[in-house]
């Protein structure tokens, strides 16, 4: 029974914590999407709405912002995939001693301050950016491309940003494939394709989905770089939370957008782990 | 063996999306040295005046002044709470430790952006909105996940049987844990305070909507001024935070194989 009294004491505090700043607050979110907004008075209280939620799926704006989220998640997940894998498989299978410099090569962007990363690309994609003027110089274009403000440049900055992740973890997931296996393969005459795509492929399928869930609940949640390489103009999901609360100052809309997108990620994550579950149960 | 080794187009895919992955850093460096405020290749002319404007910018000295104070007092707060709490499940001193995990664990799941409208509703409503508290409090919440994530996966290394021994010869609990078990966990726990620090210093969604005028972070002050125009004093301060992150990660390396715990 003493060690129960311990356990209290050790963890009530980050208890009260995150009660106080983190789980009231999101449950205090409810109430306020289900109120009425009119624009230059504010929220009507005692008003109850549905409309709130209604408008995300039939409200052609919203709509399309929604949409827009999710392509780009899917977008940017194979990105991850198509780019994160040859990377991850050099990590693991490659020279031994390019291991360590490589990891390090890919951890560091992931450790740089996000907003860097974003400004970066920013100074890559602008009109007079250095893509531009390299491509102008050379002569391949005239007038400079639209790199900025459109689905390019998010895709680019976003894949960029979340590709440190997917490579972490489809080293995770290749580490665990036995290499017998695949030389077992080979040497039963399969070409190296074949091996691939019949042993190691299915083997890191598990790394695989729990990278690309990963990569795709962020960039769905993504606030920072689709603002800076998006502009105002071009907005997702976060981006319209946040002028909806900071410009438009309408809470109850953004609130309910709020739940949409904490839904949605919830869900996502739920789903990918009862898969992940069931999988393991088969195995 | 040799033939799982990576082919020759793998191996140069792979190589060229290492570099991909470098690019904005290296654009970003030469933008800060350059004269011309919009950057060339090759750079046009070598200038450090840049940097002379963000180290004599008030605002940036007090951006920078914030980023690192808020950033210390949340990673150690975490840092104290986050071990207390992750010790108490580890020894299953409480009952449903899983779920107890799982709901240290949830600031990583909901979207950053949703976090910081639910705070800023909050903390309006009760009217302490602005104030230096909230905004450590707020930054506890989202750096608690990586301390708790790094001190269970240490403690779950460690041989429980040495802190039984140290009881036995007459230690209590906390000097037990103090002289044993921590020294056994440090490696573990100095990554999850870099992830802490890491992820406090760059934080944008939550901040952005709890921070008054004078809490102004780094990145805040980056993330708007970006959305004025493309300033090389961006790209200067930027490129300081590059050499801050290439030396952090340097050294975490060194003292505790840092790449083992991402």
């Amino acid at each position: 029974m003493r060690s129960w009294r311990t356990g209290v004491l050790l963890f009530s505090p980050l208890l009260l914590v995150l009660a106080g700043a983190f789980i009231v607050p999101l449950i205090l979110l409810a109430p306020t999407s289900f109120r009425e907004y009119q624009p230059g008075m504010g929220i009507v209280a005692g008003s109850f709405t549905l409309q709130n939620y209604v408008r995300i799926v039939a409200d052609d704006y919203y709509r399309e912002v929604v949409l827009r989220t999710l392509g780009l998640g899917v977008g940017v997940t194979v990105a991850c995939l198509l780019l994160g894998y040859p990377v991850a498989y050099l990590i693991v299978r490659g020279r031994p001693g390019w291991r360590l410099p490589l990891t390090l090569l890919v951890i560091f962007p992931l450790m740089l301050n996000l907003v860097v990363r974003s400004f970066g690309w920013i100074v890559l994609l602008t009109n007079r950016g250095v893509v531009n003027n390299l491509l102008i110089d050379v002569g391949l274009i005239e007038a400079p491309l639209k790199l900025m403000f459109n689905v390019t440049g998010v895709t680019i900055g976003l894949t960029h940003i979340y590709l440190p992740f997917m490579v972490l973890m489809l080293v995770a997931a290749l580490q665990n494939v036995p290499r017998d296996l695949e030389a077992a393969a080979a040497t039963l005459g399969s070409s190296r394709f074949h091996v691939f795509r019949a042993v190691t492929l299915p083997l890191t399928a598990p790394g695989i989905i729990a990278g690309s869930i990963l990569v795709f609940v962020l960039t769905i949640s993504a606030l920072v770089t689709p603002r800076m390489l998006g502009g105002p103009t071009y907005q997702v999901m976060a981006t319209l939370i946040y002028d909806e609360y900071m410009q438009l100052l309408d809470w109850p809309s953004g609130s309910a957008l709020s739940f949409a997108l904490a839904l949605a990620t919830l869900l996502i994550i739920w789903i990918s782990s009862r898969m992940t579950k069931r999988w393991a149960g088969l195995a | 063996m040799n033939d799982q080794r990576p082919t020759l187009p793998v191996t140069t895919i792979a190589l060229l999306v290492v570099v991909f992955l470098q690019i904005p850093v290296i654009v970003v460096v030469l933008a800060s040295f350059s004269e011309t405020s919009y950057l060339t290749i090759p750079p046009q002319g070598l200038t450090l005046k840049w940097f002379e404007a963000v180290l004599t910018d008030s605002a940036y000295l007090g951006a920078i002044r914030n980023s690192l104070v808020l950033a210390i007092g949340a990673t150690t707060i975490s840092m104290v709470l986050g071990v207390a709490a992750s010790y108490a499940l580890f020894r299953k001193m409480l009952p449903g430790s899983e779920a107890l995990t799982s709901l240290l664990m949830s600031p990583l799941i909901i979207p950053s952006v949703v976090i910081g409208v639910a705070l800023l509703q909050y903390f309006t409503l009760v009217g302490l909105r602005g104030g230096f508290v909230v905004l450590l409090l707020a930054h506890v919440v989202i750096t608690v996940p990586y301390i708790v994530r790094s001190a269970l996966a240490s403690l779950s290394g460690i041989d429980l049987s040495v802190e039984e021994a140290a009881r036995c010869l007459g230690a209590d609990g906390f000097t037990a844990f103090r002289l044993v078990t921590l020294p056994l966990i440090k490696p573990g726990l100095v990554a999850g305070a870099l992830f802490s620090f890491v992820t406090s210093m760059e934080n944008v969604p939550v901040t952005i909507f709890l921070a008054g005028p004078r809490q102004t972070t780094l990145p805040i002050l980056i993330f708007t001024s970006v959305e004025m125009g493309v300033d090389p004093s961006v790209a200067a301060v930027s490129t300081l935070l590059i050499i801050a992150t290439v030396l952090v990660l340097f050294f975490a390396e060194r003292w505790t194989g840092f790449h083992r715990f991402v």
